[in-house]
């Protein structure tokens, strides 16, 4: 199975689009495949409980949560803010992920 | 015709550089990739050409309230980072975007390219990021 990294920067507050791209990564994990849904700027806002309910959807179906740490800080949001399973990175693992042979990588 | 060097991730980048935390997130992606070791290509489309304008000069206008401080510009930036990484980084600006929009001068250190060149330079990396939309 192919391995995935979407990363969304909008959020729930730019719209409908920021959901539907969770939703997608959802479905690939249902389907079997790694995912790993990166939230970068506004987008981190997609891990505060209840915000998205696409990515809870995801956790749900084995997909990995990661949250800009940066972006985290600016919003002063702190990891108890966010879902249980959020996993706050820099941006060097993000890099690092993006270099491994194989993960197809999508920015919304 | 040069030959396109090959990269480990071509990032292109359109929209205007100020809209939102965009570039800055760019910018920080491109750098930990750097510093991992891979070649990147960064390709500007749109707005995003002006990042490289060569009228910005080094640094952006002074603060009235904090006179002494420098605040470098994007051009810096960018020249900062080619100089840190020249054999693995390279810069290019979309000519038709730049001419579109009056930004023809641009710093020596990007290449402006046609945009019928931009498949070519897909083609040349292993992994392409688009950031943003016209």
């Amino acid at each position: 199975m192919t391995e995935h990294l979407l990363i969304e920067s909008g959020g729930p507050a730019t719209g409908p689009a920021g959901e539907r791209f969770a939703a997608d990564a959802a479905r690939l994990a249902a389907d079997g495949h790694r995912v790993v849904l990166f939230l970068v700027e506004n987008g981190v806002t997609a891990a505060l409980p209840g915000a998205c309910p696409a990515v809870e959807e995801l956790l749900r179906g084995g997909g990995e949560l990661w949250v800009d740490s940066l972006s985290t800080a600016q919003r002063a949001l702190a990891g108890a803010d966010l879902l249980d399973r959020a996993r706050l990175v820099e941006m060097d693992e993000v890099a690092g992920k993006l270099l491994e042979p194989g993960v197809r990588a999508v920015w919304h | 015709m040069a030959r396109i060097p090959h990269t480990d991730v071509m990032i292109s980048l359109f929209g205007a550089p100020y809209e939102s935390e965009r570039i800055t997130t760019a910018f920080r992606l491109a750098q930990s990739l750097l510093d991992r070791g891979a070649t990147v290509a960064i390709w500007t489309c749109g707005y995003s050409t002006a990042l490289t304008c060569a009228s910005l000069g080094d640094s952006k206008p002074r603060n009235l309230i904090d006179l002494d401080r420098d605040h470098p510009s994007t051009v810096r930036l960018v020249k900062d980072l080619l100089a840190g990484y020249p054999e693995r980084l390279h810069w290019y600006v979309c000519r038709f975007c730049a001419d579109e929009r009056g930004m023809t001068e641009q710093i020596p250190q990007v290449k402006m390219k046609s945009a019928f060149r931009f498949m070519d330079h897909v083609a040349a990396a292993d992994k392409l990021l688009c950031l943003g939309v016209c």
